[in-house]
C-alpha cells in the first residue's frame, strides 16, 4: 500500500467512525424519547459520552485527511466544485451537530440535579427535556448534511 | 505514483456502492451502541434491552442491506467475469469472510442476546447470556474495521506483478495500448507468437492498469506510460484493467496470438 493508500484507508475509518456515531447517536435519541427518569437518563448520557466521542474523532479526521488527498491526487483539487461542497456541507454538519450537543447537555444537567436533590424517579421537566425538538432539529441537519456528504462523495458531480 | 483505487468508478455502480455503505455504517454504529449500552448498563433493565434491540432492530437490517448490497456490487464490477487469477484478491475475501462469517456470529450473539431478554421478562438474570452476546459485538466491531481498512486500502492490490524489462530487441513486437474510461484501444489485436512489449498509455482522466497472462503494469496516472513485456504462445489472452469495476464497464478485450 502506498503512502495514498493508507491516506484514502484512514480517511474512510474516520467517515466510517462518524457515521457511526453518528447512528448510536440517534439509538440514543430515539431511546431518550421515552426515558424520564434521571437513572436513565445519566445511564444514557454515557453510551451518548461513546457516541459523541466517535463523532468529534470523525469530524476533523474525515475532513483533513480528505482535503490532504485532493491536494495530493492528480485528477482532484480542493476548488472541485464537488469538493467545496463537501467543505460547506462538513461545516454545516459541524455547526448543527455542535449545537444539538448543546441541546443535550440541559436533560443531563436537569438529571443530575435531580439525582442530586435525591430523587432519581419520574420528571415531567425531564421528560420534555430528553424530547427536546431544537435537539432533534439540530441532530437531524446534522445527519442530514452527513448524508449529503457521503452521496456527494460517491458521485462526485463532475468529477 | 498514486496507487489510490476506486475513488471514482462506472456510474452504474454507485447507487448499490452507496448502499452497501449505508448498510455497512448502520451495522457498525449499531454495534457500537449495543456494546456502549450493554457495558454501560449498570444493571439498568433497560439499557440491557436497548443494547439488545439495537442489534435486533438496527445492526441486522443494516447487515441485510450491506450484504444484499456488497453481492451487487460485486456482480456489476463483473467479478465472476474476469480471468481466474484476478477474482477474489485478498481485500475482497477479507471483505466476504467478515461480512459471512461474522453474519453467522451476529446471529448466535442476537440468539443468545434474545434468551438473556425472555429470561430477563420472566425475572430471571440474563446479564451473563448479554455479556456474551456484548463480546461478539466487540469482535465484530473490531471486525468491520479490519474490513473498512482492507476495501478501502485494498493490499497487495493493484501492483503485485511487477512491469517487464522494457528494452526491446528485433524479434519484440511491439504494440500501443490506449486507455481511456472504459475502454481499451490496442494498436493490434493479432500478433505473432513471442516476445511481445506493450507500451500502454492511459488518456483517460483517472488511473487505469493493463494485465495480460498474469502480468500487470502499475497503476498508471492520465497523461502518463508505461511498458509491459512478456513472452506469449499461441492462444486467445484476456486482457482487462484490474481497477474494480473497470473490466465489467468495458476495459477488457482479447489479443490473438498466432
Amino acid at each position: 500500500m502506498s503512502f495514498q493508500d493508507w491516506l484514502f484507508s484512514f480517511h474512510l475509518l474516520f467517515a466510517a467512525t462518524l457515521v457511526g456515531g453518528l447512528v448510536m447517536s440517534w439509538i440514543v435519541v430515539v431511546a431518550l424519547f421515552s426515558t424520564d427518569g434521571a437513572d436513565e437518563t445519566l445511564g444514557f448520557n454515557r453510551v451518548a459520552t461513546i457516541a459523541n466521542i466517535a463523532i468529534l474523532l470523525g469530524l476533523p479526521g474525515t475532513i483533513a485527511l480528505g482535503i490532504w488527498l485532493a491536494i495530493l491526487r492528480p485528477e482532484f483539487h480542493p476548488w472541485d466544485g464537488w469538493i467545496i461542497a463537501a467543505i460547506v456541507l462538513w461545516a454545516i454538519a459541524t455547526a448543527a451537530v455542535f449545537r444539538s450537543f448543546r441541546e443535550y447537555r440541559k436533560p443531563i444537567a436537569k438529571a443530575r440535579a435531580l439525582t442530586a436533590a435525591g430523587s432519581s424517579g419520574e420528571s415531567r421537566e425531564l421528560a420534555l427535556l430528553n424530547r427536546s425538538a431544537a435537539g432533534l432539529l439540530f441532530r437531524a441537519v446534522g445527519s442530514l448534511a452527513i448524508v449529503l456528504i457521503v452521496i456527494d462523495m460517491i458521485y462526485k458531480p463532475g468529477a | 505514483m498514486p496507487e489510490v483505487l476506486a475513488a471514482i468508478r462506472p456510474a452504474g455502480q454507485d447507487f448499490p456502492v452507496l448502499l452497501h455503505i449505508v448498510g455497512a455504517t448502520v451495522v457498525f454504529g449499531a454495534l457500537l451502541a449495543s456494546v456502549g449500552s450493554l457495558a454501560l448498563a449498570r444493571g439498568q433493565i433497560r439499557m440491557f434491552r436497548i443494547g439488545y434491540f439495537s442489534l435486533l432492530f438496527v445492526a441486522l437490517p443494516g447487515w441485510i442491506l450491506m450484504r444484499l448490497a456488497g453481492e451487487w456490487v460485486y456482480r456489476e464490477q463483473g467479478w465472476n467475469d474476469v480471468p481466474a487469477q484476478l477474482q477474489d484478491p485478498t481485500w475482497l475475501r477479507i471483505g466476504f469472510g467478515v461480512a459471512d462469517w461474522g453474519g453467522l456470529l451476529f446471529l448466535v450473539a442476537l440468539a443468545i442476546g434474545g434468551v438473556a431478554v425472555v429470561r430477563m421478562r420472566s425475572g430471571k438474570s440474563g446479564a451473563g447470556l448479554l455479556k456474551v452476546t456484548m463480546s461478539i459485538a466487540v469482535v465484530l466491531a473490531v471486525g468491520y474495521v479490519g474490513a473498512v481498512w482492507a476495501m478501502t486500502g485494498k493490499p497487495n492490490y493493484g501492483t503485485a506483478s511487477p512491469v517487464q524489462a522494457a528494452t526491446t530487441n528485433a524479434a519484440a513486437t511491439a504494440v500501443t495500448v490506449t486507455a481511456r474510461e472504459f475502454a481499451f484501444t490496442l494498436s493490434k489485436t493479432s500478433v505473432p507468437a513471442g516476445e511481445v512489449v506493450f507500451t500502454v498509455v492511459n488518456n483517460g482522466k483517472i488511473a487505469h492498469n493493463f494485465w495480460i497472462d498474469g502480468k500487470a503494469t502499475p497503476l498508471i496516472s492520465p497523461g502518463e506510460s508505461t511498458t509491459l513485456r512478456l513472452s506469449l504462445d499461441g492462444g486467445r489472452f484476456m486482457y482487462v484493467c484490474t481497477v474494480p469495476g473497470h473490466a465489467a464497464a468495458g476495459m477488457k478485450g482479447f489479443l490473438t496470438v498466432r
